[in-house]
């Protein structure tokens, strides 16, 4: 019994431990590789800085999110940090947050809504679409400005999805003989990439370049080409995130170009701004953490 | 003994000597062919160009869907038996996180385990075969011996796996695999490894005493009791089975992309089950084979290779499966009234 009570002092004593703040944050997917980087780099920030952090994974619904917001809410957490499922659909959140003065930052997803505007909202991330132009970009160039472009999109209820390919397709439009000739889902997936980029080459029509809305379904379209006896270099490959994998068939020569999204950056950054918002120091409404292209001449600066 | 297995067209025939019945599997192989033939049609008018006469397509047609019809003849049997396993893409998910790590190239400064790099390709594939059973073991067990119904201990399995395959490296993809073991998933082998456990399956259901069982349990499980089968023993053996083919599926899909990731064969346990429901396969247990399901999974194999070649919307791809699912079955169940009433 003695050793129950002391346990439970001890116990209670940890957890009213003062100063360390108590964050809730609730993940779109925890299965996405870019967002789990992201969720390392929270949990890594809050514990250099010496703060309590939870994690809960929305698996990609709307009505799990806002409960989980309320669930946090009710807790009585610190502050929360949202990477949100759906951008569009950030309002009813955000009222939770704003009702019981809890500050709240969005991270990696930009609310499409007026969301920020609301006192103690901000976001941390990075423009969607900025992304997809650098990829276009730099697949135009090594194209020389000529060629046949095929698309693979992720989730088609991903607003990354449609903000990436956008991008794609506004710098597609500015060259004459650059053309989109595909369009296709993969999901962000490698194994459905590999079935997709099989049935284009059986399609017979010339590709030059695959714009792939993520880095996973590059690597499925190379795993295909290869499979088929279709060398690396005889088309390009584009992705976006600069993972580890992508990085290291960039290394062996196979992927041609990807973008760097920071997740260091955007993870630890919404920490930071949560911890800065609790202590009452002032913040920036919109913290853009910015892309960078990834081709073979930069490689090692993110090869480390 | 007086089981007899439901679908057998040699005893129909036997007692039936004025007209031999179709099996069910010309119906499927006739919905099949209507729908290759439909894209056939429709891929001259729209693209100009054959959709069927490529052979190389009609590879990537069971290609794609070897690693769902590989769990489709384990949920087949599982079905059969008047169950349903929702846990087999969860499974799938553990197997190939577990088989990757094992499977890691030395090359790779960040493996899971660095002492255990490079090893040979039977060990990577013999402990996935092991975890997938497992899982197996322990669905069935819950179902024949706690009396859990299959629908709740498998959908625990599902959801608690996937916690699993998450937990097992933090969310991190296990990646640079050695090229011995990503021969497994490279080129045909997965449709070899595919059309192989579909033999073995086959034989064993139509010839083998297993199979017998298993019939007689889905069409009454008290008198396959009554009748001295040992049910219980028989039900964690058919879900081990399950389990042991989802854990193959996820060593086949691992060795193919090359990585194993916790998101991997999201839904893929309703691509299987679709699969073997197309494939004439009886949700109410007793009925169903895996012919059947080969055809099940072929039908879905062509509208995935047909939706891209006829480059369909992608909105509208999953509204148009979901419909041909349905019609494949109604039209099925039709000319099998049909028949019974002749």
């Amino acid at each position: 019994m003695k050793r129950l009570l002391l346990g439970a002092a001890i116990f209670a004593t940890c957890t009213s431990s003062a100063l360390a703040a108590n964050i809730g944050a609730s993940v779109a997917w925890f299965d996405d590789n870019f967002l789990t980087t992201m969720r390392n780099a929270m949990q890594a920030k809050a514990d250099e800085m010496g703060h309590e952090i939870q994690f809960l994974d929305a698996q990609g619904d709307i009505g799990r999110q806002l409960s989980q917001v309320q669930s946090l809410a009710a807790q009585g957490v610190d502050a929360i940090i949202i990477n949100p499922v759906d951008t569009a659909a950030t309002q009813m959140m955000t009222k939770v947050a704003v009702e019981n003065g809890i500050p709240l930052v969005y991270v990696n997803r930009q609310p499409e809504g007026n969301d920020l505007e609301q006192k103690d909202v901000a976001f941390v991330g990075s423009d969607q679409k900025l992304s997809g132009k650098l990829q276009m970009e730099e697949l135009a160039k090594q194209l020389g400005g000529k060629g046949n472009v095929a698309i693979m999109l992720g989730e088609l209820s991903s607003g990354a999805t449609h903000k990436r390919t956008e991008g794609v397709k506004e710098v597609a439009a500015k060259y004459p003989d650059i053309k989109i000739i595909e369009e296709q889902p993969a999901d962000y997936q490698r194994t459905k990439a590999i079935n997709l980029m099989n049935n284009w080459i059986v399609g017979g029509q010339e590709i030059d370049a695959i714009a792939a809305n993520n880095d996973e379904m590059a690597l499925g379209a190379l795993i295909a080409m290869q499979q088929s006896g279709i060398p690396a270099d005889s088309i390009l490959v584009g992705g976006i995130d600069a993972t580890r994998d992508a990085l290291e068939a960039m290394q062996r020569g196979e992927l041609d170009v990807t973008v760097f999204q920071d997740a260091q950056g955007q993870g630890g950054g919404a920490v930071k701004t949560a911890i800065d918002m609790i202590e009452g120091k002032p913040v920036d409404k919109t913290n853009m953490v910015p892309f960078q292209l990834v081709t073979k001449d930069n490689l090692d600066d993110f090869l480390n | 003994m007086a089981i007899a297995t439901n679908n057998d067209t040699q005893q129909m025939a036997a007692t039936k000597p004025r007209k031999k019945k179709l099996p069910t599997e010309v119906s499927i192989l006739a919905v099949l062919i209507g729908i290759a033939l439909l894209f056939e049609i429709v891929g001259w008018i729209v693209r100009g160009d054959s959709f069927l006469m490529n052979p190389q397509r009609l590879l990537i047609m069971i290609l794609q869907m070897s690693i769902i019809g590989i769990i489709a003849i384990g949920v087949t049997q599982v079905i059969i038996t008047g169950g349903i396993d929702l846990s087999s893409g969860s499974v799938l998910a553990l197997t190939a996180m577990v088989t990757a790590s094992l499977a890691q190239s030395s090359d790779y400064v960040r493996a899971v385990y660095p002492a255990l790099t490079d090893l040979p390709w039977i060990i990577p594939l013999a402990v996935g075969l092991l975890v997938g059973a497992l899982a197996g073991v322990i669905n069935g067990s819950l179902i024949a011996f706690a009396m859990i119904p299959p629908f709740i201990a498998t959908l625990g399995m599902m959801v608690s796996a996937r916690g699993l395959a998450r937990a097992y490296t933090d969310g991190q993809p296990v990646s640079m695999l050695t090229q011995e073991f990503t021969w497994i998933g490279s080129g045909a082998n997965p449709v070899i490894i595919f059309l192989g456990v579909a033999v073995i399956f086959h034989i064993a259901l139509k010839y083998t005493r297993y199979g017998k069982y298993t019939y007689a349990i889905g069409a009454n499980p008290q008198a396959a009791r009554v009748s001295g089968i040992n049910v219980r023993r028989h039900l964690v053996m058919v879900y081990a089975i399950a389990g042991l083919l989802a854990g193959l599926a996820g060593v086949v899909a691992s060795a193919r992309a090359g990585t194993g990731q916790a998101g991997m064969g999201l839904m893929y346990e309703l691509d299987a089950i679709a699969a073997a429901v197309i494939g004439g396969t009886s949700l109410a247990g007793g009925v169903g084979r895996v012919t059947g399901t080969v055809i099940g999974a072929l039908i879905l194999g062509v509208m995935l290779s047909g939706f891209t070649f006829l480059g369909v919307d992608a909105y509208y791809q999953d509204i148009v499966k979901g419909a041909i699912i349905v019609a494949a079955v109604i039209v099925d169940q039709y000319r099998q009234r049909k028949r019974k009433l002749t």
